[in-house]
């Protein structure tokens, strides 16, 4: 059987594209494949609704880390969708007995092992299967602290789960990696990605502004929508920025620790001191959550109100639009 | 920071261990398995709060016989129509009109066994309005 690294990662895609490079022999950190992937993103997406509420993401679409990694010089990846069940299945069988460990999308519902509080409709898990025991897949979740089992009629389930963002079955393995990654280009590279998407989009509903728009809608969630409803509103923003696979305060921690380690890397202190300014943005949007969690339980202290999470957003937006000015800088001095 | 009140914390990931990352005390980031950051057990319980509710409504609406015990089924695993016609290959029109009771109790007995599989449910379960348990809570 394959021996497979499985290390636990915070977050599922940047999670299996460490663990899959680091099978291949190139050992990069969880943190480190987010910031090459250009993982960090904001937008606030009203038309488009699960379970009827709003779509807000902290994070790039999905499938784009893993798209920005396999783009890197030397890395091919093999991707594959499918239309039909048993074949999806049976490549992923072939591939297995070749000893390829292989990444799959897979929608969180239908897989028994995830902790039933999380089982929602959520189809961009991101899971590596590394081997398989009479009818039992060997997984290696990238959010679970061990390896785990899944039998196979879950697991086709799981993988041709319908609704947003439909897996199809969708399976991916690297081919080749380089030796050794000459990891500064890719780290400017990453970064000027993400500076792009947050402070350059003509798009109201992206980067920075999109937190400003979130901002001025969620004051008035009170009136448009009622108090309850609202409250529902505010839930659902705080799940997608705090549940798991976000490393917390909707990945901005994360994405400073990457930042901290190019750092190190680079010998550039610059970026060290954005890690700390984006740290103390995460913070302020967990204050942010802290306050709105409080008031969904109904026990709101008299400074918690709609206009003091307004303020906080705002908050936000400006000390991130402060860091990812500071780093497109920063990218602009990079040869 | 303080912090809402630790009800529900735990029970979110079912004593399952996952890491987040946090600054230790040299000031560099590290993945910690030790905490759940409270309010995420808060705002989890409300959607969980949310569902339960709905259920309820249809189990309700179920039992005076205004609507076939599929709409349960569907309510209890979190699908809307548009999520049960994709995972059954129908068209919306047919899901709406199952939730029929009139036209369910005709439905035949291939297309019953599509929500059958899908909610891993007896022939009989469905024909006799039984409400079993939703998929995510019979593991």
């Amino acid at each position: 059987m394959l021996d497979f690294p499985h290390t636990q990662s915070a977050h599922c895609e940047s999670g299996v594209a460490a663990n899959l490079l680091t099978h291949q022999g190139l050992t990069i950190s969880e943190a480190m494949a987010f910031g090459l992937g250009g993982g960090l993103f904001f937008g606030y997406f009203p038309f488009i609704r699960i379970n009827g509420l709003p779509l807000v993401t902290y994070r790039a679409a999905a499938g784009n880390i893993l798209r920005q990694i396999a783009s890197i010089d030397g890395v091919s990846m093999v991707e594959k969708k499918f239309r039909n069940q048993d074949e999806a299945m049976a490549e992923l069988d072939q591939a297995l007995a070749a000893s390829i460990p292989v990444g799959l999308q897979t929608g969180v519902f239908w897989l028994p092992y995830f902790p039933k509080a999380l089982r929602f409709h959520f189809n961009a898990h991101n899971l590596v299967v590394y081997g398989k025991e009479g009818n039992e897949y060997l997984i290696s979740d990238p959010v679970f602290p061990t390896p785990v089992r899944c039998p196979a009629t879950d697991l086709a389930r799981a993988r041709f789960a319908s609704g947003a963002l439909a897996p199809k079955g969708k399976m991916y393995y690297l081919t080749r990696v380089p030796a050794e990654l000459k990891l500064k280009p890719h780290i400017v590279q990453g970064i000027r990605f993400v500076c792009k998407m947050m402070l350059a989009s003509p798009f109201p509903l992206i980067g920075v502004k999109g937190i400003r728009f979130l901002a001025k809608r969620l004051g008035k969630w009170p009136q448009r929508l009622g108090p309850e409803q609202a409250d529902l509103h505010l839930g659902h923003v705080v799940r997608m920025q705090e549940e798991i696979g976000t490393g917390g305060g909707g990945f901005r921690f994360m994405y400073a620790a990457f930042l901290q380690e190019s750092a190190a890397a680079m010998q550039e202190p610059r970026l060290q001191e954005c890690a700390a300014s984006l740290t103390a943005a995460g913070d302020t949007w967990r204050e942010f959550a802290a306050m709105a969690a409080r008031l969904c339980k109904k026990r709101g202290r008299p400074e918690d109100s709609y206009p003091a999470m307004v303020a906080c957003l705002n908050r936000c937006a400006a000390m991130e639009e402060k860091v990812f000015t500071e780093l497109r800088q920063w990218t602009r001095q990079q040869p | 920071m303080e912090l809402p009140d630790r009800s529900s914390a735990e029970d979110v990931t079912d004593g399952l261990k996952i890491v987040s990352y946090a600054v230790n005390s040299n000031g560099e980031y590290e993945l910690t398995q030790d905490f759940v950051w409270q309010p995420v057990g808060v705002v989890n319980h409300q959607a969980w709060e949310e569902i339960a509710k709905k259920i309820s409504i249809s189990r309700n609406k179920v039992t005076a016989g205004r609507v076939s015990c599929l709409h349960y089924y569907m309510t209890a695993n979190q699908m809307d129509i548009g999520l049960v016609a994709q995972y059954t290959r129908q068209p919306r029109w047919k899901v709406c009109l199952h939730l029929i009771p009139f036209v369910f109790a005709r439905v035949s007995a291939d297309t019953l066994r599509k929500y059958a599989d899908m909610y891993r449910v007896s022939l009989a379960d469905l024909r006799n309005g039984r409400l079993l348990a939703p998929i995510y809570n019979n593991e």
